[in-house]
């Protein structure tokens, strides 16, 4: 065999298809070698050695051209560029609302605690919304919690039928279910207020939690309170409590939480923190379950204690993210949903 | 509510190394919230939120005795200073009765009420820097007394024209219905038998009590003599009262949430003094003052043991007893586990309770010297259908997500225009009262009219536009509350064909097994272009083109295409995988075959009667469709064997 003629044969070979038949018609089953050294028997016996020998340098180097011939193939790009910037198929890209991943983020920092998610009525009685709750009628502390009401008949024994302002309903509810503790609740809802501005919409959202158990006290309260915090707006967020009142808590605090853009310092970039004034931000209202409230919910307040909270769902995310409009979340602007 | 407070104001109360910026920060941790503390002039102004429990630190007096306790345990020195002003001595040679005072009905349990000759005039700059600090309007020095001393003591007060009262006399009684008044500021208001006014004698009106002065007996600019006023109320009428007919002053803020009925007395010394400083004010006649002097005392016993079990720590009963002491509780008994404590006359209505105790102490102590711990772990379990609801609820958002749908959230509420414009009917769904909005003034019964009303509000801003939303809709029964039901939809403007790919995507993602969609008859959508979805014969949802007339009502111009569905109900057929079986090793013949689609012969029967006829089909998959042509790919193998083509040709329908 020619040495000349193989090697332009392999060198001339423009694609991986021409190849791949060389390769067959040199070194396949069929092929040269393979014939070759099938016609080991009929040479001489003291020529064998040699002419084998030839046979496999020359199987060599065939494969080392081949082999070399593919890379050079793969190196080249048949006739035009690939330009990587080019996009490719396009898929689509939907997304979610700003509720919804709050909601998630929220379940789940508080399902690792061993709180379950709970969901009760949006539409409940005044009982449910108020009275449960050691709000009576006529009470001023109504004033702070407006509600609205529905048009229909109203319940001799549990009043008129609200909009639920608050997911505060959700505590008789949850007493009343479990009826022996422990109780590890978060209930996350839509919550109603007649009240429609630039800071408020008169549809929201809140999460609440209830603690309720042997022994449980304003420690793990602050601690349950510091977990979330840390959680939901990062590492080193602190928490404090300030005295509040409530008719559902006693003690009752708020909570603030240091301010995420000045990060509690109160100043950034040499001035004021325009977010918080002083580096600390109001999440909302906490306490201990009032002994009225566990009352009611049958449980004996001699033997268990507990806590709760409702926080504002639009209020954190405003804390973390700083979307401050909330009347965007609920115009259905698409160029508002579709940013998430 | 808010007060504003003066810090120069507060130092005749206060004596103490903190400043103002302390005094807030420290205040804020443990006591009443300050809001801000400003500078005005060679005073500060303290904006102080006044929670409804604690009217008793509505007023300089009462922010004094509150700082008091709580600056010591900030290291800060703080006293409470009271000045001693005495009380007047009535002159024993005018012993007149100037004023007579009937209620028959007790309806003000506590009345003072002295009549004074007068000088009208401008208030002494002072007097006037300070209520225009604190937000109130300078009138004049009687107007201004009154105001002052309340801001000061925290207790209402009034001054009447004695003159213009005419009779010399007041008598408390209830109002009539329909009876009718002029208060101070002009305004006029139609009384009812549960509100309390004071008459002259002779069936005229001349005030509405701890609420707002009356026009007939308001001081003015020629006044001479006047009544200096205070009564106690009761706060329930006070609330009802001033809630009906809108007035909301501070006076009646103050009077619904019961103040230290003991305040009342000291507010009428501070102001008969003023008078007498800033007015020449010169007492006429006896001093009224009518009702117990001394009010109901409170006691309430706590083991020391609560305050461990809901503070979370030990802290030294030494110390509780002395918290409790600086805020003015009086320790009657003591013993080793508990303590009998007398509450001071300013805190009798807030303080009822042993957990009022233990908030008093832990603020005091300090909510930031509580340790931080997460409470044991415990187990609670959630209940299957709460867990279902949430878990595939994050499960199908995100799927619809990546199908290119955009969760949008609505308000639950519509108007009964979006009702109408979707052919519904108002009567079927529940109604506000009183909506602040007629934008929101019925509970959705169905998520398809906010949808609609998305898209027509996105024309121009985006030309594809899909959108779904799960929540929830309210379906009213009788004498109960509304069933709550999670519903699904999807809502896009392109084409049928994209929908049904989204809704077939979807029962794919949720592995239910055979889906029936059949055409259906809905009035919502286009007669022609619709159908309805069955799972075992349960049907389960809707989808089609909406009705040409709903999508003219919404002024929609693109298109709307809506999917439908009960979420509860869909969820319900859930499986996380179809079916796991073995992969066949024998071979499969595909073969193709072309139907033509009318009433009778739908892709559906098609594929049932092919299923029906061959137990060797294993799938039908659609290939095209053109022009009433349906072009579908047949796919036939044994579980035990190879087949030939010529058998599956045989199976084939």
């Amino acid at each position: 065999m020619e040495p000349k003629k193989y090697e332009d044969e392999i060198k001339q070979a423009s694609n991986e298809k021409d190849l791949d038949e060389l390769e067959i018609k040199y070194l396949g089953r069929n092929g040269t070698i393979n014939s070759l050294l099938h016609k080991i028997k009929e040479i001489p016996a003291d020529e064998r050695k040699e002419y084998g020998q030839r046979v496999n340098q020359l199987k060599k180097d065939l494969t080392d051209l081949i082999r070399s011939q593919r890379k050079n193939l793969y190196g080249k790009s048949p006739d035009s560029y690939f330009d990587a910037s080019i996009p490719g198929n396009k898929f689509p890209k939907g997304s979610l609302h700003i509720i919804s991943y709050a909601v998630e983020d929220i379940t789940r920092i508080f399902e690792k605690i061993g709180f379950i998610r709970v969901s009760y009525p949006e539409i409940d009685w005044e009982y449910g919304a108020f009275e449960s709750l050691n709000m009576p009628k006529n009470h001023p502390a109504r004033d702070d919690v407006e509600a609205s009401f529905i048009d229909f008949p109203e319940n001799k024994e549990l009043g008129k039928m609200v909009l639920t302002p608050h997911t505060s309903n959700g505590q008789n509810r949850e007493m009343r279910r479990v009826k022996n503790p422990p109780i590890r609740m978060i209930n996350i809802s839509k919550c109603y207020r007649p009240n429609w501005d630039a800071t408020h919409t008169p549809m929201f959202h809140q999460f609440e939690g209830l603690c309720v158990d042997k022994s449980i006290s304003i420690v793990h309260l602050k601690g349950t309170l510091d977990y979330f915090a840390e959680k939901y707006f990062g590492k080193d967020t602190k928490t404090r409590l300030r005295p509040h009142h409530f008719q559902f808590t006693e003690p009752s605090f708020e909570v603030d939480v240091t301010c995420t853009v000045c990060k509690g310092t109160g100043r950034i970039a040499g001035g004021k923190c325009k977010v918080c004034k002083s580096g600390w931000l109001e999440l909302g209202g906490t306490g201990m379950v009032h002994p009225f409230v566990l009352k009611e919910g049958g449980i004996d307040p001699r033997v268990f204690s507990g806590w709760a909270f409702g926080f504002g769902i639009e209020r954190v995310i405003m804390m973390k993210y700083g979307l401050d409009d909330i009347r965007n979340y609920y115009s259905g602007d698409i160029r508002f949903l579709e940013q998430f | 509510m808010n007060i504003k407070i003066t810090h120069n104001w507060l130092m005749e109360y206060l004596e103490t190394d903190a400043t103002p910026d302390e005094i807030k920060r420290f205040l804020s941790l443990s006591g009443p919230s300050i809001e801000s503390v400003t500078k005005v002039g060679d005073d500060y102004v303290y904006d102080v939120e006044v929670i409804s429990n604690r009217i008793d630190y509505a007023s300089v007096v009462g922010i004094a005795r509150e700082a008091a306790t709580i600056l010591p345990m900030f290291h800060k020195r703080a006293e409470l200073k009271m000045p001693h002003v005495v009380f007047p001595e009535p002159d024993n040679d005018d012993q007149r009765d100037v004023l007579e005072v009937i209620d028959p009905k007790n309806l003000c349990p506590n009345k003072y009420a002295v009549v004074m000759e007068i000088t009208v005039g401008k208030s002494p700059s002072y007097v006037k820097n300070r209520l225009e600090n604190c937000g109130v309007r300078s009138l004049n020095n009687l107007i201004d007394i009154t105001n002052y001393v309340m801001i000061e003591t925290g207790h209402p007060c009034h001054v009447f024209d004695y003159d213009r009262l005419k009779t010399g006399k007041i008598l408390v009684r209830k109002a009539k219905d329909g009876e009718s008044i002029i208060t101070l500021d002009g305004k006029n208001h139609l009384l009812n038998s549960n509100d309390v006014v004071f008459d002259d004698g002779t069936g005229r009106i001349v005030d509405l009590p701890g609420i707002m002065g009356l026009q007939n007996s308001v001081v003015t600019d020629k006044t001479k003599k006047i009544i200096f006023w205070i009564e106690t109320n009761d706060p329930k009428l006070i609330r009802k009262t001033s809630m009906r007919l809108g007035i909301r002053t501070l006076a009646a803020s103050i009077n619904e949430k019961n103040p230290d009925p003991e305040a009342a007395f000291s507010a009428f010394k501070k102001g008969i003094a003023l008078f007498q400083k800033i007015a020449h004010g010169k007492i006429i006649g006896k001093i009224l003052q009518i009702g117990p002097k001394t009010h109901k005392i409170k006691s309430i016993k706590i083991s020391y043991e609560n305050f461990d079990r809901l503070i979370g720590v030990k802290i030294e009963r030494s110390t509780i007893n002395n918290i409790l002491t600086n805020l003015g509780f009086k320790i009657l008994k003591k013993s080793d586990s508990e303590i009998l404590v007398e509450v001071p006359s300013y805190r009798v209505a807030d303080v009822s309770i042993g957990e009022d105790l233990v908030e008093e102490v832990a603020r005091i102590y300090g909510y930031h010297n509580i340790p931080s711990v997460l409470q044991p772990p415990a187990y609670v379990e959630q209940p299957k259908d709460m867990e279902d609801l949430f878990v595939f609820q994050s499960k199908l958002k995100t799927f619809l997500k990546h199908l290119g749908l955009n969760e949008v959230i609505n308000y639950s509420m519509i108007s009964k225009q979006m009702i109408e414009n979707s052919l519904l009917r108002t009567e079927d769904h529940l109604k506000l009262n009183n909506p602040i909005s007629e934008e929101i003034e019925y509970l959705r019964l169905y998520l398809t009219p906010s949808l609609l009303k998305n898209v027509k509000d996105n024309e121009g801003k985006k030309d594809e536009l899909r959108f779904f939303e799960i929540a929830k809709v309210y379906e009213p029964r009788p004498n109960d509350l509304p069933i709550e039901k999670y519903h699904l939809i999807i809502t896009v403007n392109t084409s049928i064909e994209e929908l049904k790919g989204m809704i077939a995507a979807l029962f794919e993602e949720m592995n239910i097994a055979n889906p029936v969609f059949e055409n259906g008859n809905h009035e919502f959508f286009d007669k022609n272009i619709q159908g309805e979805i069955k799972i075992s014969g349960e049907r389960v949802g809707t989808f089609g083109k909406i009705n040409p007339e709903i999508k003219r009502r919404f002024g929609i111009t693109t298109d709307a295409f809506v999917g439908y569905f009960n979420f509860q109900k869909i969820i319900s057929y859930y499986k996380p995988f179809k079916k796991c079986q073995p992969i066949n090793p024998y071979s499969t013949i595909k073969l193709d075959k072309t139907f033509t689609i009318n009433k009778d012969d739908t892709y559906q029967s098609i594929k049932e009667k092919a299923f029906n006829k061959s137990s060797l089909l294993r799938r039908v998959e659609f290939v095209s469709f053109f022009e009433n042509k349906l072009t579908l790919r047949f796919y036939y193998s044994s579980t035990s064997r190879n087949i030939t083509e010529e058998e599956a040709k045989a199976e084939l329908v």
